[in-house]
């Protein structure tokens, strides 16, 4: 038989764990929101690419090259000298489509906003030199809006997926200028049935997506 | 095709699969003639990485004859016979370019898991699960290998498939274990494990000027093999006290560097053994750090534990007092296989180094799951299965 007293001091326990745990949970989740400014969200990435900086504006300029790059997922077209407008198909499928125009505003700045699209979204890139031999540091700022404010005030919004895209973007981009191709091993044989191809699709979409950059 | 497939924890069976086509400019195809068994597919085989999907096709370790290349592809041509790397590394970021080819920035098309596992990705490795890129392997007719003009390397001549096959791993590996020591001649060097990896580290140890080496192991068949084919010494430390006995044969001082090719399911006897392989196999922890444990014990103070057998994750009872107070230099990390291959390829064609012998156990592809199991029994003095899949 389990005295009162004993009771009490287990749900006091409880009670004291579950909180504390609630509390470690929330400053995680705190850690990981992206920045806020004046409503919008704030993410910084970056990305080294082991080229010089003329060498990498000089990818962004290769019109050739560039659209090789994007053949799978947009379509560039020049408005002026200094301006594009890009149209992209979310490569995770679903047909959402972005348009978005970008304005090179310096020697090594470029900036991107999206005209229509499922989430408002601005950004720009500046191309610093890396220290020692190390090549170039792509840095981009991304600034967009999502969720409802009540969402965004408790810190529910899901608001890691433009973060996530912007990631994905930075090491395909990385890996164009360095190497000329993204690996891909979607299609390689293996002993797997259709169905369990397509739950293994699902693993190597987790796998590839986000990351650090 | 035929390929030998991961069908579960333990399960590996032979299937028929499509076959591999060019999907970049820098792909090759190659037609696979010699694919070995490693040790390190066994942790994957056993579930100890938990990347692995049903019908992922092992092997990493294969030479064979270019049978389609990429519009890319500038060094080799069809049916030039090579050897192919294990490690992919693209040859166009920073550290390919400074020949750390396993660390390389862009060979990982599903870097997520091992971002947050390591902190960073490393290198894909092909047939080595989706932590490190979800390619095909090599126990198939024909593998897919991305850039091919960096990581596949054109064979000499008259050297048998069945020993330059180990070029594409164990000896580069090996060889990187004995190359992180800094040897500068006249050493003693231990290195731990007979399997592929530790003989071929005790001969490379041996070329790059150590006196002596001395191989620590508990199969007697394996003992003798090194014994007698590189003239090391050997301690069997199922009979003897490995400590006691390497303190012994160097006056004290222990070895000058201590090569560890054992890996995560390292073997050893008494109550600390029993204890790491009960938290292993309640998944408390990842890797049973034996070897490397009494490495960092065994070397004399100042010396350097490297470290080529391979680890997952987090190990428990690590003796860093020991490692911080004895000044050790720790070394340790996947081969730069791109790296070494052209030399080793040179130092066979010379004759220095025949690792022809270590593929005790040829036989064809579709008895790959009994090649894996008596690899993994060490049954019948097995040293490699070498699968043939034509």
């Amino acid at each position: 038989m389990t005295s009162n007293g004993t009771r009490w001091a287990l749900l006091g326990a409880t009670t004291a764990t579950a909180v504390g745990v609630g509390r470690l949970v929330a400053r995680r989740r705190r850690r990981h929101q992206p920045d806020r400014q004046d409503g919008w969200y704030v993410v910084r990435r970056g990305i080294t690419v082991d080229r010089p900086v003329d060498a990498v504006i000089g990818f962004w300029t290769d019109r050739e090259r560039l659209d090789r790059a994007l053949a799978e997922w947009a379509t560039l077209e020049q408005l002026d000298e200094n301006r594009w407008r890009c149209v992209a198909i979310d490569p995770a499928g679903g047909g959402t489509e972005w348009r978005a125009e970008l304005t090179v505003d310096g020697p090594g700045r470029l900036s991107w906003r999206i005209t229509d699209g499922p989430v408002p979204q601005e950004g720009h890139v500046d191309l610093v030199a890396a220290p020692q031999d190390r090549g170039t540091e792509i840095r981009a700022e991304l600034r967009y809006r999502g969720g409802g404010p009540l969402r965004r005030a408790l810190g529910l919004a899901r608001g890691d997926e433009p973060d996530l895209g912007l990631r994905d973007a930075l090491r395909r981009i990385k890996s164009l200028i360095e190497t000329g191709q993204v690996v891909d091993t979607r299609h390689d044989p293996s002993g797997r049935s259709p169905a369990q191809e397509q739950a293994t699709d699902k693993v190597r979409e987790r796998l590839t997506t986000g990351g650090r950059a | 095709m035929r390929a030998l497939c991961w069908e579960g924890v333990g399960k590996l069976a032979v299937r028929d699969v499509p076959e591999p086509r060019i999907r970049a400019e820098g792909d090759i195809i190659v037609k696979v003639r010699a694919s070995s068994v490693c040790g390190s597919d066994l942790h994957l085989i056993n579930g100890f990485l938990p990347a692995m999907r049903e019908g992922d096709i092992l092997g990493h370790e294969f030479m064979g004859e270019v049978v389609e290349t990429g519009p890319g592809v500038r060094r080799l041509a069809v049916g030039d016979r090579v050897v192919v790397g294990s490690v992919v590394a693209c040859g166009g970021c920073w550290y390919c370019r400074t020949e750390q080819y396993s660390l390389c920035d862009n060979s990982n098309p599903q870097p997520v898991f091992t971002e947050k596992l390591w902190g960073h990705s490393p290198a894909g490795i092909l047939g080595y699960s989706h932590a490190a890129g979800g390619y095909s392997g090599s126990h198939a007719e024909y593998i897919r290998v991305p850039f091919g003009d960096v990581g596949a390397f054109k064979v000499p001549d008259g050297v048998p498939d069945d020993s330059v096959v180990f070029a594409s791993d164990a000896m580069p590996t090996g060889w990187m274990g004995a190359d992180f020591c800094g040897l500068t001649g006249g050493e003693v060097v231990a290195v731990w494990g007979a399997g592929g990896v530790g003989q071929m580290a005790a001969r490379a140890a041996q070329l790059l000027g150590a006196e002596r080496v001395i191989v620590i192991d508990r199969l007697p068949e394996r003992l003798g093999t090194a014994a007698d084919r590189l003239g090391v010494e050997t301690i069997n430390y199922a009979e003897t006290d490995v400590l006691e006995a390497l303190r012994e044969m160097t006056a004290g001082r222990g070895p000058d560097a201590c090569i560890e090719a054992v890996g995560m399911e390292s073997h050893d006897v008494g109550p600390a053994y029993a204890y790491d392989k009960a938290k292993q196999t309640a998944r408390l922890q990842v890797d049973r750090p034996t070897s490397v444990r009494q490495a960092i014990m065994a070397c004399r103070k100042g010396g350097t534990v490297s470290i080529v057998g391979v680890y997952a994750g987090l190990v428990d009872k690590f003796p860093l007092g020991a490692a911080m107070n004895k000044a050790l230099v720790l070394r340790m990390g996947q081969m730069h296989a791109q790296r070494y291959i052209p030399m080793l390829l040179d130092r066979i064609a010379a004759g220095e180094i025949d690792p022809g012998y270590l593929a005790t156990h040829p036989m064809p592809l579709e008895q790959g799951a009994r090649g894996y199991e008596m690899f993994e029994k060490k049954e019948d003095g097995c040293l490699r299965s070498v699968l043939h899949p034509a």
